[in-house]
């Protein structure tokens, strides 16, 4: 293990910056995890193969567009399409999971649906092997629009932006951070504003009322875990511009660390979710920084627990009403 | 809400203490290693189709490092097959799924219990080699690991005639890593990383004692290289004034990250990498240095196996069990001369393998010890000890400097 290090601006704003980013990664994931709970009460733990898929998706679009090194259009627009691409594959995947894998478990006793979501875990993770392979795919976004590739120099998504406190700030953390808060804000307008925002609320509130009120609750599930796989599509493609590799198993890491933050920041709760992430995050990032990367799943685990134990219905959300 | 979702979360704790116990139940099998199906002495009728066992972890965490052993191991039965006309080698794949330990054992309960597996590839991780020794040892088999490294698999005497490594141990590699850094780079700063796993952690204590002893300060982080993807906070670890950091990994491309992410902090510390971070393919940072075998990399095989199976990639770090089946199947291919051997017959003809340089893609002869000394004990080769010492220049292209 390593020391833990005295403190110094320098590495404390190093340490916030890393944690803000892979904070925001996690709380796209957690939207996803809160959102099918919030509606079914099913803990999808599908879905950091869904993430892992949108991953591939972007890799693929970024492939089919020229590949990292030689991309046939401008930086701005390949990103866009890669985003793209990977949210409606991972959006419809979403759906797919739903149709088949729980809408038949649906009244089946509570621990069904939560085996089938294994299932469909694994059956993704390896589904990936077989068609991928085992190597890890690489973005190249350390060098991706660089000028000379093959000389290793940064390209404008890593390239320092801005500096703070001699940290370097690049362009790929400032997209990451604004797109998850953008996200989480149109999220947030659909749920309180929109027809279907209402549906869902109403599906969540009570499933057989809202069906007898003639909501569609199929649709509207289906809709849910659309846009649940959708924020996961973008999270993958976030992750591969970040840290450059994408593989099969990575789903399985990043579904437990975004299910800790939707736990802890409240599951159902779309702030919740946000702040889970962060707090992970940068829980992740200060344990691995001041006291080595042993500490990081120990101690992101450990607020899991200690969460659990203090608040189990977490940080932002709300304790369930019992009748009596 | 609450209620429901504790109710759930019991319900999840029910089926991993279920997957737990059943994983516990398959692979904790020491009795089934102690009734062996097949003994060492039975007689096998070789026929036209001789079998090879592999075992690699072809799924899992590791799939990516297991995948391309084998596929090379499966390479040197492709070429064998396409050079001889008469006697053929036929592949048997067990995934041992590292880091699951249960699953080597049952890898080896299988290929131990299979009569048509004469000898047998792998294990690649020293602790699968440690917990499958019983069951490979109760069926007589020879297995030849193309990357388990650690010293005391051989110098212990528990695998004596049975285990046999085409690579170096810790004891060999490390200090040449470390002199290296000490006479060569002259640096007197160093951090080394090592991966939380018996390959490793083995090599990092080695470089770590000689550096320290040298009188080098060293600062030593630890980081799980398989879970990690973001390598920023370690990098932050690092302080701008550390001459060269050690990395004994083995998934070059998240060495690659790492480097991305010290590079990203402005530092300009120089990586080291052992055996398993050779790749040209994924660890291409300028400047770095990488230990490896002597190997030409413009050999004809390398450049037909990146137009084969590897598809477009060199996967070297597979390439030892490439050399591994080598030894198998050439020790299998001599014990069949009559129409028939015995497991005992072709751990013997193992631990007689002499492979010259000419034939060998390690870049020197394959010879196992036969009188152990110091580090090296049954099992280790004769000669790796030369290892080659080379560095990443501008271009990603690996030049040999030592």
């Amino acid at each position: 293990m390593g020391l833990p290090l005295a403190f110094n601006v320098e590495l404390f704003t190093q340490l916030l910056v890393n944690g803000i980013t892979l904070g925001s990664l996690y709380a796209l994931i957690a939207l996803g995890y809160s959102l099918v709970y919030g509606i079914l009460k099913l803990l999808n733990f599908a879905h950091g193969d869904v993430y892992m898929i949108g991953a591939f998706a972007g890799y693929a679009a970024l492939s089919l567009l020229g590949g990292p090194l030689s991309p046939n259009i401008a930086l701005a627009p390949l990103i866009i399409l890669m985003f793209l691409a990977a949210m409606i594959a991972s959006g419809l995947l979403g759906v797919v999971i739903e149709r088949f894998a729980y809408r038949p478990l649906r009244d089946a006793p509570r621990i069904a649906p939560l085996i089938s979501a294994l299932g469909v875990s694994f059956f993704l993770q390896n589904s990936a092997l077989l068609l991928f392979g085992a190597q890890f795919r690489s973005y190249d976004s350390f060098v991706l629009g660089s000028k000379n590739p093959e000389f290793f120099e940064p390209g404008p998504l890593t390239d320092p932006l801005f500096v703070v406190k001699n940290v370097n700030i690049q362009l790929i953390q400032v997209i990451v951070l604004s797109t998850t808060v953008g996200l989480m804000v149109a999220l947030t307008l659909l749920v309180a504003k929109t027809q279907l925002g209402k549906a869902m609320r109403a599906t969540s509130y009570d499933r057989e009322a809202a069906a007898m009120m003639g909501i569609d609750t199929d649709r509207v599930i289906a809709s849910t875990f659309f846009i649940g796989s959708l924020l996961a599509g973008a999270a993958g493609v976030m992750f591969g511009l970040l840290f450059s590799q994408v593989f099969h198993f990575m789903g399985f890491l990043a579904g437990l660390k975004g299910f800790t933050a939707a736990v802890v920041g409240g599951i159902g709760s779309i702030p919740g979710a946000m702040l889970g992430g962060l707090l992970v995050g940068l829980a992740e990032a200060f344990a691995g920084g001041y006291l080595g990367g042993r500490w990081s799943d120990l101690t992101v685990f450990g607020i899991l627990i200690l969460v659990l134990l203090v608040r189990p219905s977490g940080l932002l959300g709300t304790p369930a009403i019992k009748k009596v | 809400m609450k209620k429901a979702f504790v109710s759930t979360l019991s319900a999840l704790a029910a089926v991993t203490a279920l997957a737990v116990a059943a994983t516990g139940t398959a692979g904790g099998s020491p009795t089934a290693a102690k009734s062996p199906s097949v003994t060492d002495t039975t007689q096998i009728t070789c026929g036209r189709t001789r079998t090879i066992g592999i075992a690699a972890p072809v799924t899992g965490p590791a799939a990516s490092i297991g995948s391309q052993q084998a596929r090379w191991a499966r390479y040197w039965v492709t070429r064998w097959n396409r050079a001889h006309t008469r006697v053929k080698f036929r592949a048997v794949v067990g995934d041992t799924q590292l880091p699951d330990t249960a699953q080597a054992i049952q890898v080896a309960e299988r290929l131990s219990s299979n009569r048509q597996v004469l000898g047998v590839v792998g294990p690649a991780g020293s602790q699968e080699v440690q917990v499958s020794t019983a069951t490979f040892k109760s069926g007589g088999l020879a297995f030849v690991s193309g990357s388990a490294t650690r010293t005391s698999l051989t110098t212990d005497g528990t695998r004596r005639g049975f285990f046999f490594r085409v690579v170096p141990n810790d004891d060999q590699q490390g200090p040449r890593v470390a002199n290296y850094i000490r006479q060569n780079l002259r640096h007197t700063r160093v951090a080394v990383v090592d991966a939380q796993n018996s390959y490793s952690t083995g090599l990092s204590d080695t470089v770590q004692r000689i550096l320290r002893a040298g009188g080098v300060t060293v600062q030593r982080e630890s980081v799980n290289e398989a879970d990690t993807t973001d390598f920023s906070s370690l990098a932050a670890r690092i302080p701008a004034n550390t001459q060269s950091v050690y990395i004994p990994w083995q998934l070059a491309p998240k060495a690659q990250l790492f480097g991305q992410a010290l590079r990203a902090q402005g530092k300009r510390a120089v990586l080291f990498g052992s055996d398993g971070l050779f790749d040209p393919d994924s660890f291409r940072i300028p400047g770095s240095f990488v230990s490896f075998f002597p190997i030409d990399l413009k050999s004809g095989i390398i450049a037909a196996y990146r137009r084969g199976p590897g598809r477009g990639k060199s996967e070297l770090f597979g390439l030892p069990s490439y050399q591994a089946a080598a030894v198998v199947g050439e020790a299998i291919d001599r014990s069949c001369r009559n129409g028939s051997a015995t497991r005992a017959e072709v751990r013997r003809q193992i631990n007689a393998t002499n492979i010259p340089k000419r034939k060998s893609l390690l870049g020197f002869n394959v010879r196992f010890v036969q009188n152990p000394r110091g580090v090296l004990g049954r099992g280790d080769m004769e000669t790796p000890a030369n290892f080659g010492i080379y560095q990443i220049n501008a271009r990603g292209v690996y030049v040999r400097v030592s």
